[in-house]
């Protein structure tokens, strides 16, 4: 049996960042991920951090990958942070740049398909050099312990290896703590549900229609009626050339009245304001006179597909300053004239088959995944035996308000784990005792992990500074006198000491309600908001075409096994699967998991694994 | 020990996806419009020789005959085998080859190329012409041992003995696996369904690191990257390009469609009335079925 040091299970940000520090240190590490390549599997709301807290420290993405910030291929810095309460056409909009720029170095928007294959890469060219390294496509289905208490990985696709320590970094629906029973699955209560799209859109039309630079980035967050009575709310984020649009709810108010998520992404894009946002220019196609002989329609299908294909290519370079110089350097055009003039060509070509173009918005990619709330669900030790538990897996979320952050925990923590086991190895002793509580004790010093139990004081004065112009009777009878205490300076310290000594169970059913999330924004839009329209209607997809525009490698049996087919959660879920994977019939819920995203919505009540080795989703975004 | 030695031959064909492809007013493929590729056949042919640099530490070589511009297959598949050597084989004389002619270019580059080979991959067949002659050909002019819908293997280095499944589907039968073993040299012709598979942590450890190798060399391919003409082969010109081929195209015809024996019959599915008597038919004929 082949024998390693140590084994990191799931290649996301934090797994990846543990490898990284790993070989950082010198030690041989292995890390096997599930997806046919890093960054499959992965999806995100879309923004990374790097924070400079004011207790204590934490470890930051460009600490692990010391190239970062030259050579990382993130979207844009994010410099503009705006709240919006929706309420049909209105729109009352408030600054909150300062919120998001508190004790944090930058804040980058991302793609995680993109960004955790660059990970990779750093990470494998570390690995290599002390005989580790990285192996897609190998699912783990069991652990186990010798008699020397070293873990004997099985995966269904590798002979079985004995190693002395495993990093899981296997997500929000982690197997290994389920196999374990490091913990029990995480409830609805505990978590958030994403769900997510990406819109294409050309780099120049971006920064104009938001107002930022080449180097600069809009995040636009939004509450009120678009979140269809939910708590949680919705955000658009400006990539390079593309716009990532999201709507994030808590899971538990989802299953007490349960909306589509797909719906819930309709009701953002259909709202006036981010239709315009989205909106782009987009060829239409002409139906195919079927009376042609059938040679001619199959000729002018083709000819459509590939002068619509070259027209987005040279069009989404054109719309973009890199864009035209890599055209240009290609040698295949001599200035951006010729660019033009070629664009213009294809336009001619499209029109005479009969494409029109108009105004829509173009989609490229549908997903969904969970989020662990911190405050409420994160380990409080996490680890079992020689098993390090990290970011999502260990239930690691910050979720503040609007203060939501998973990758830059998921990193630090992953450094953590690298650091505990380098420690392990040194001293050649992976007991829990000494390398689990190690790890342990190093997490609960992490700042992260103060933000998961404490409301800070600075950080809630930047909201209520926020909220000084808006007028008290908005706020209620029931937040009144508690914003007046306050917004009091000498107040507030008292105030914010007393609800932590209250803390987060007893705080929350307070902050977190209908009230805060729905009817405030709706009445603050109608009572303040400006008026905004939109000049067209955005042809939003159906479930199943979007579903259907997903890349998949169907396995034949299903990763997911229905427990009680006839139970109350089990029918929600044909509601709340993002993926529609679920029908009810007879009164007995059945599966359909070949467009399954993997999100582990209803892993509450199933037998839930992921896909095998290579099988299931494939993110091109994420 | 010794060193394993790999040779694969390949062939640039058209790109037949959708946005790459075009046809011609008649229905009849456009080459001229198309983008070309490395055939599908071939690539698998480079991921086999690519499970031999993995297991076996092999030094892969490509071949191929082609326009100038088929050195776009040879990156294609460099990026697949990690291969130290590529070359093109591109005269004019050349032109007009059938599988005899072009297996004559082929054998004599084989020969060229700076190590002797232990191993010849070729696919199965071109996916613009019933060209599966090519390898055995080849195989016949090298005088090495011929396995054909080889889909996988293993090379014994002590005994320097290749053992090969071979997938024999004959229509009527159930298909059969044939295991067989042959001293090196041998050419084989690799099965549309071979899938390398790797089971050991190490050997998939190896496979990324190779396979990185590759994708660099192939960002360079040109430092690896020889062309060949007739002369500087040193080919003998009369059993090459249209001289060396036996056969030639003289016509070529389209297949008439045969009229359909069934009766179809439109329906629009939006209309339930119309998919009711869709799903009673079905049922009227599924009824009808001995196994229910």
């Amino acid at each position: 049996m082949e024998k390693y040091d140590v084994a990191i299970i799931g290649g996301g940000s934090a797994g990846l960042a543990a490898l990284k520090q790993l070989s950082n240190l010198g030690k041989q590490a292995i890390l096997l991920e599930a997806g046919s390549e890093i960054g499959a599997k992965n999806i995100s709301g879309g923004i990374l951090y790097s924070k400079k807290p004011q207790k204590g420290t934490v470890v930051n993405v460009e600490d692990v990958y010391e190239n970062f910030l030259n050579d990382a291929p993130f979207e844009r810095k994010i410099t503009k942070y705006i709240l919006h309460s929706t309420s049909k056409d209105k729109v009352y909009s408030m600054d909150l740049t300062a919120a998001h720029d508190y004790q944090s170095n930058f804040g980058y928007s991302v793609l995680l398909h993109k960004l955790n294959s660059w990970f990779a890469k750093q990470a494998i060219e570390s690995a290599e050099k002390f005989g580790g390294g990285i192996i897609p496509g190998v699912h783990v289905k069991s652990i186990t312990w010798n008699e020397s208490g070293n873990a004997i990985i099985q995966t269904d696709e590798l002979d079985e290896f004995e190693v002395k320590a495993v990093i899981a970094a296997d997500g929000v629906n982690s197997e290994i703590a389920d196999m374990v029973d490091a913990r029990p699955k995480f409830t609805p209560t505990q978590l958030y549900q994403g769900v997510k799209v990406i819109v294409k859109l050309p780099e120049e039309i971006i920064e104009k229609r938001f107002g930022i630079s080449s180097d600069e980035g809009a995040a636009h967050l939004f509450a009120g009626d678009i979140t269809l009575n939910h708590i949680g709310g919705g955000f658009l984020y400006t990539n390079s050339d593309t716009l990532s649009v999201g709507a994030v709810y808590h899971y538990h108010s989802q299953l007490t009245n349960p909306s589509e998520p797909s719906a819930l992404i309709d009701a953002l894009l259909k709202n006036p304001m981010i239709s315009e946002f989205i909106k782009d220019d987009v060829p239409i196609k002409s139906k195919i006179d079927k009376s042609l002989p059938q040679e001619e329609q199959l000729r002018v299908r083709f000819a459509m597909a590939k002068h619509i294909k070259n027209w987005n290519e040279i069009r989404s370079s054109y719309l973009s300053s890199s864009g035209r110089q890599r055209l240009i350097d290609s040698g295949k055009y001599k200035t951006d004239e010729d660019i033009k003039t070629r664009l213009d060509g294809i336009e001619n070509q499209l029109t005479k088959l009969g494409v029109s173009f108009g105004s829509d918005y173009v989609e490229a990619e549908y997903g969904a995944k969970l989020v662990p709330d911190g405050k409420r669900c994160r380990m409080q030790k996490p680890f079992f035996k020689n098993i390090l538990f990290v970011g999502d897996a260990a239930g690691r979320g910050v979720f503040v308000g609007p203060k939501i952050e998973g990758l830059n925990v998921g990193i630090d923590d992953g450094v953590r784990a690298a650091n505990a086991v380098a420690r392990a190895i040194d001293k050649n002793d992976f007991s829990a005792n000494s390398l689990g509580e190690y790890y342990s004790k190093e997490t609960e010093n992490s700042p992260y992990t103060t933000d998961m139990k404490q409301i800070d004081k600075n950080y809630l004065k930047i909201f209520l500074d926020a909220t000084k112009d808006i007028p008290k009777d908005i706020i209620g009878s029931r937040y009144g006198p508690i914003l007046k205490m306050m917004s009091n300076e000498r107040l507030r310290g008292i105030a914010v000491k007393f609800a932590n000594i209250l803390g987060y169970d007893k705080l929350l059913p307070m902050i977190e309600s209908e009230d805060t999330y729905v009817k405030i924004p709706i009445q603050l839009a109608e009572r303040l908001g400006n008026t905004v329209s939109s000049s067209y209607s955005p042809s939003i997809p159906s479930l199943a075409d979007r579903i259907g525009n997903l890349s998949y490698n169907d396995d034949h049996s299903s990763h997911i096994k229905v427990l009680n087919p006839n139970s109350e959660f089990m029918k929600k879920m044909v509601t709340l699967c993002p993926a529609k994977c679920y029908t009810e019939e007879g009164g007995n819920v059945i599966i359909q998991h070949e467009g399954c995203v993997d999100c582990g919505t209803c892993s509450q009540e199933t037998e839930w694994k992921h896909p095998r080795g290579e099988k299931g989703i494939h993110y091109k975004y994420g | 020990m010794g060193q394993l030695n790999i040779a694969v031959i390949i062939k640039l064909e058209p790109d037949f996806s959708e946005g790459n492809v075009s046809y011609n007013p008649d229905g009849t493929l456009n080459r001229a419009e198309t983008k070309n590729t490395l055939g599908p056949h071939s690539a698998i042919a480079a991921h086999a020789a690519f499970f031999g640099k993995v297991m076996y530490g092999a030094k892969v070589s490509i071949g191929t005959m082609g326009p100038p511009m088929a050195d776009l297959a040879l990156q294609q598949a460099q990026q697949i085998s990690d291969a130290e050597e590529l070359h093109l084989y591109s005269d004019r004389l050349f032109a007009g080859a059938d599988t005899l002619g072009t297996a004559e270019v082929l054998k004599t580059g084989i020969h060229k190329m700076k190590e002797k080979m232990d191993i010849v991959f070729s696919g199965h067949r071109a996916s613009d012409g019933e060209t599966g002659q090519t390898g055995p050909q080849t195989a016949w002019k090298l005088g090495f041992t011929f396995l054909g819908n080889v889909i996988s293997y293993t090379v014994d280095m002590e005994t320097r003995i290749l053992r090969a499944k071979r997938l024999i589907s004959l229509q009527g039968t159930p298909n059969i696996i044939e295991e067989i073993e042959a001293p090196l040299p041998v050419f084989i012709s690799i099965d549309p369904t071979y899938k390398s598979s790797f089971d050991k942590v190490s050997q998939r450890l190896a496979f990324h690191k190779y396979q990185k190798e590759a994708t660099e060399r192939a960002d360079n391919y040109k430092d690896y990257f020889t062309m060949f003409n007739a002369k500087e082969l040193g080919v003998d010109e009369t059993l090459v390009g249209l001289p060396g081929s036996p056969t030639i195209v003289y016509k070529v015809e389209r297949v008439p469609k045969s009229t359909a024996t069934r009766k179809a019959e439109v329906v629009d599915g939006s209309d339930p009335e119309q998919i009711k008597k869709v799903v009673a038919k079905m049922k009227e004929a599924l009824d009808a079925m001995v196994i229910k």
